[in-house]
């Protein structure tokens, strides 16, 4: 009996150590797996689709039309607590066409407490309206300021390719920003198929087209405390002719000034925000193939310095008791194109743009404004949301 | 002309006042996460709650912010802290 009794004690002891070690061994496991996964997971839910979303409807004279319509997803990736991966990519309508670009895609580094560095294709740090506003849930109105696109009127880079260091230091109660970049030169436009093209400049290029890489950077110093006040400066300059062609000695310099002032004043019970930047590019006198002349043996010149500017204003209420008030906003922009004089169809421009807004939630608005325009004003309708 | 006169003058008049309104003192580095959120997202657009991302959308973003509003990590830290608090 008490032999039959150790017996079974042996065995029990035997089936429960095995248990515990197959239990013991699961946990391990599990555990093990448990942390694979959830870093995994938490490495690939580091990842994040930003970005937005616009509709506009223009009514003019002479026609009215639902335009400009754009989905503009930013991808953002983290794979280390010091590194970004991010790219924004424009799609829009061009007519019955889809049209694909990309605004940005580059990787930055954190290097220490006040120094980034990206590489890659990036927004030029030149002023502020292309850095920072031209998202249209960030733009306060349907239309950009004349002088800030990619078109024949634009003045001043919109992106770069290339290497840029920024950071933001504080100094006491004020605060500095700083952003310093080399990237590719940027093209000068010779081509007399478009003449109010000829002496632009086309910006980001992917190939080295002139001899040299293009230098600049932008300073921006926050002297109050509550940093409602920025002033910058930016600053860029270098080759801008074909290296192959007779245009590889031409070189471009570009300066801006620009001014951000925000904060709510409680003597006018609201959100007060102006903005304002002034573009300068100057490219050095060249001869082009005069589009006037059908042979295309005539040559002309001008002195190729054009400038632009905006300044704009919004007030918001947002100490209002009323709710639907809170969330309305008026806004005016004044913008202006000066060309270079002797430049073939281009004509000296002044934008006058009235809006009201209305704020949906912090990131969609339905904006309303009318701009005038010399022979071209409009009465612009836009949604635009941010995600 | 006589409209654009108007303009810079009303424009030159209201940022002497707000620049007289806008003058008291904080060490940036004093800062709080709530105050830093604050200021530096609304220079450019209008500041989100705490419950738009969840807490690791948060450090995505302000590592994103990090970046394009040239914020130190000091700034980023708080911001991002602040916003994951969900206060």
């Amino acid at each position: 009996m008490k032999k039959k009794f150790l017996i079974q004690f042996a065995g029990l002891l035997l089936f429960s150590a095995t248990a515990f070690s197959q239990q013991y061994n699961q946990e391990n496991i599990d555990s093990l797996i448990q942390s694979k996964v959830q870093t995994q997971v938490a490495r690939n839910s580091k990842f994040l689709i930003s970005g937005y979303t616009n509709m506009t409807a223009r009514f003019s004279k002479e026609q009215s039309s639902f335009s400009n319509i754009g989905f503009v997803p930013i991808l953002l990736w983290k794979p280390h607590q010091n590194i970004l991966v991010e790219a924004e990519v424009e799609t829009g309508l061009k007519g019955s066409e889809t049209s694909i670009e990309l605004g940005y895609a580059d990787v930055s580094f954190f290097l220490n407490k006040y120094l980034t560095v990206r590489t890659g294709k990036f927004i030029s740090p030149f002023g502020i309206f292309q850095d920072r506003l031209h998202p249209s849930w960030i733009n306060k109105l349907p239309t950009f300021p004349v002088g800030t696109g990619e078109d024949e009127l634009g003045v001043g880079p919109t992106s770069e390719v290339g290497i840029d260091f920024r950071g933001g230091i504080p100094l006491g109660s004020s605060k500095m920003n700083y952003s310093v970049f080399l990237s590719n030169g940027a093209q000068l436009i010779t081509d007399q198929g478009i003449p109010s093209k000829q002496g632009t400049l086309s910006y980001g290029n992917a190939d080295a087209i002139s001899k040299k890489l293009t230098a600049g950077g932008r300073l921006g110093l926050l002297p109050f405390s509550n940093s409602s006040l920025e002033i910058g400066v930016s600053f860029r300059s270098g080759n801008v002719g074909d290296k192959n062609s007779v245009y590889k000695n031409i070189g471009a310099t570009m300066y801006a000034l620009d001014l951000t002032y925000v904060k709510q004043l409680d003597f006018i019970k609201g959100m007060f925000d102006v903005k304002a930047q002034w573009n300068k590019v100057n490219v050095d006198k060249a001869e082009y193939i005069d589009p006037d002349d059908p042979t295309g043996n005539t040559l002309y010149t001008f002195e190729n310095k054009r400038s632009s500017f905006f300044t704009q204003g919004a007030y918001r209420p947002s100490m209002s008791q009323s709710k639907f008030l809170k969330k309305t906003e008026l806004v005016f922009r004044y913008a202006g194109f000066n060309p270079p004089d002797g430049a073939k169809d281009l004509t000296k421009i002044k934008q006058y743009t009235y809006g009201i807004n209305y704020w949906v939630n912090w990131r969609t608005a339905v904006k309303l404004a009318y701009q005038n325009q010399k022979n071209d004003n409009a009465f612009l309708v836009q949604f635009a949301v941010g995600f | 002309m006589k409209r654009n006169t108007i303009i810079i003058t009303v424009a030159m008049i209201l940022t002497t006042g707000l620049l007289i309104a806008s003058c008291v003192s904080t060490k940036v580095t004093d800062k709080s996460g709530n105050q830093l959120w604050s200021e530096n997202c609304q220079r450019c657009h209008n500041t989100p709650p705490s419950s738009a991302f969840t807490n690791t959308q948060w450090e995505v973003i302000n590592t994103h912010m990090r970046q394009r509003a040239m914020l130190t990590e000091d700034e980023y830290k708080k911001i991002t802290e602040f916003m994951q608090a969900g206060d």
